[in-house]
């Protein structure tokens, strides 16, 4: 598990992050979602003990991630937004890589690299931006590491590759693996991540499963605007609106207008999750 | 498990690291390699008017010994030019290994493989043009490693306690071949240890940083010791009394402070740079 406490982190002067408390159960799929600038990549790299926090800690495990130590280090990885790699294939970069982590599988691998489509004889820097990202997926997953941290995965890919990039998290992750997608790109991840926690500047506004969610929040699809809805967006053939759910009512999460009904009453949502 | 260090885990930082060593560093070092040959190639073709040109076995010990210390210079920048970078690092920052074992690795590759893999390549291309009947004298390889047995250190045979004041913290009695390969072989050291460090402090153009900082560094400390040196009146003092007959004595002096100067250095500034680049491996943010 990931435990977040007071947590106070800046770079120089920009503060980033201003006494937030935050979990991470084992065994979930995460949507990390918020505007741009918000601390998204930042939350990630103090997970994963690239950045130490200013004030209040972060463990995962138990662990200290900014002590890098082997033990920690072998169960997490992280995908960065950045497509960065080196001048060989990506199958000798991942055996290169691989023997640190106790549950590498190169068969894991080949059989990911097969089924996201990307060519096992090219180098890296033959492949088009879209099929590093799926090598690098590719990589990541084979590591089978407890922890699996992807920022922004699917940023450069196209439609086909996006609906392959779900098809894989959701297929290859093990119920043992957490994983955290960082994106503010929500459509792409729907149907794939379950609980959602929203970020904006400074402070945590949503870490809620979709159970949590619908218990109270309604989802309502209407042929006109409601006036008490916190979220109103026109859609082909009428409305959804995000209305309190006081009816206990059910109903299904659209991300996107959930993402923007927290953004339109941050505190009152918070306040309504708590 | 333990987490500071572990022998199978060393084993395979060291095999990626080695794995980054050849495809990285294969041209400089080939560059390297090749002056010596243009050297070669540029005292054969040279016209001459009826004498041989000698290209003598030592004068080529000296140049690369100077190519080895370029070597030494820029090894880190290229082995681990990305460690501190905070979008390439983040590979080299999560790969599962402790800080010791990266430290150690760097350090093996920069301070130990770098010059063996050189010089080994150097000596070898030098015995061969010595082979070729052309304008090399001897080889460098015969001479390599007893180089310092061919100079004459008249100055061993002095009573060291006679030649220096006592307060003198003296780590060595005779300036013997031993001790000067030990002084030089600790120099190789202090060299690579503060291009590692200069690696690891800086994110662009880094050797480059290093070398400016070194000699903005001897500018100060030169103009110090000058300063130094002509407001002391006891100095100047004695230095006006040196005649012919105390001369010798007082250059021996200074041979022998400033060589337990340069050990003294050597050792102190390789601790003081290796523990900065074992502090930035840890603590370096992404």
């Amino acid at each position: 598990m990931i435990k977040i406490n007071n947590l106070d982190f800046a770079y120089k002067n920009t503060q980033v992050f201003k006494n937030i408390s935050l979990e991470f159960q084992k065994g979930n799929i995460y949507g990390l979602l918020g505007e741009n600038g918000v601390g998204k990549t930042t939350l990630l790299k103090l997970i994963c003990g690239l950045q130490k926090p200013v004030h209040g800690s972060v463990t995962v495990d138990g662990i200290t991630p900014s002590m890098r130590e082997p033990q920690f280090l072998q169960n997490v990885y992280f995908l960065p937004e950045e497509v960065i790699t080196e001048d060989t294939t990506p199958e000798k970069f991942i055996q290169k890589i691989g023997v640190f982590y106790p549950r590498y599988d190169f068969a894991l691998f080949n059989q990911l690299m097969k089924e996201l489509e990307v060519d096992l004889s090219k180098k890296f820097n033959e492949l088009s931006h879209g099929q590093k990202k799926k090598a690098l997926l590719a990589c990541a997953m084979s590591l089978q590491t407890d922890y699996l941290f992807l920022d922004e995965p699917t940023n450069g890919l196209d439609i086909p590759s996006k609906a392959l990039f779900r098809k894989v998290i959701s297929q290859y992750c093990s119920d043992e693996t957490t994983v955290i997608i960082s994106t503010h790109q929500v459509k792409d991840v729907e149907n794939l991540i379950d609980p959602i926690v929203i970020l904006d500047k400074d402070d945590v506004l949503m870490n809620a499963s979709f159970a949590e969610i619908t218990d109270k929040i309604y989802f309502e699809y209407s042929p006109e605007r409601l006036q008490d809805a916190y979220y109103t967006e026109m859609l082909p053939g009428g409305y959804i609106n995000v209305m309190p759910n006081t009816e206990h009512l059910e109903s299904n999460v659209n991300i996107e207008a959930l993402f923007n009904a927290v953004m339109k009453n941050k505190e009152t949502i918070k306040n309504l999750m708590k | 498990m333990n987490n500071t260090f572990n022998i199978n885990r060393f084993g395979k930082i060291l095999k990626h690291d080695g794995l980054n060593f050849f495809p990285n560093f294969i041209l400089a070092l080939a560059i390297l390699w090749a002056i010596p040959v243009v050297i070669y190639l540029f005292t054969a073709l040279m016209p001459t008017d009826g004498t041989t040109h000698i290209y003598d076995a030592m004068a080529r010990v000296n140049i690369i010994d100077f190519l080895l210390k370029i070597a030494i210079i820029i090894a880190p920048a290229i082995l681990y030019k990305t460690c501190n970078d905070s979008r390439k690092g983040i590979g080299y920052a999560m790969l599962p290994a402790s800080t010791l074992e990266k430290f150690l690795s760097m350090v093996i590759f920069c301070v130990i493989v770098t010059p063996i893999i050189y010089m080994a390549g150097a000596l070898a291309i030098d015995s061969i043009l010595a082979l070729i009947n052309g304008p090399y004298d001897g080889f460098a390889l015969s001479m390599y490693f007893d180089k310092y047995a061919q100079i004459d250190y008249s100055i061993a045979n002095h009573d060291v306690a006679n030649l220096l004041d006592d307060t003198w913290p003296l780590f060595i009695n005779s300036l013997s071949p031993t001790f000067m390969t030990i002084l030089s072989l600790l120099g190789t050291l202090m060299l690579s240890s503060i291009f590692m460090f200069g690696n690891m402090i800086f994110k662009k153009r880094k050797t480059g940083k290093m070398i400016g900082i070194l000699i903005l560094l001897l500018i100060i400390i030169m103009i110090i010791f000058v300063n130094y040196v002509a407001n002391n009146e006891a100095i100047t003092e004695y230095l006006k009394q040196l005649d012919e007959d105390n001369i010798t004595e007082f250059i021996e002096r200074i041979i022998f402070i400033w060589m337990n100067a340069a050990l003294y250095t050597e050792i102190i500034v390789s601790a003081l740079m290796l523990f900065g680049v074992y502090r930035k491996i840890k603590t370096q943010k992404y």
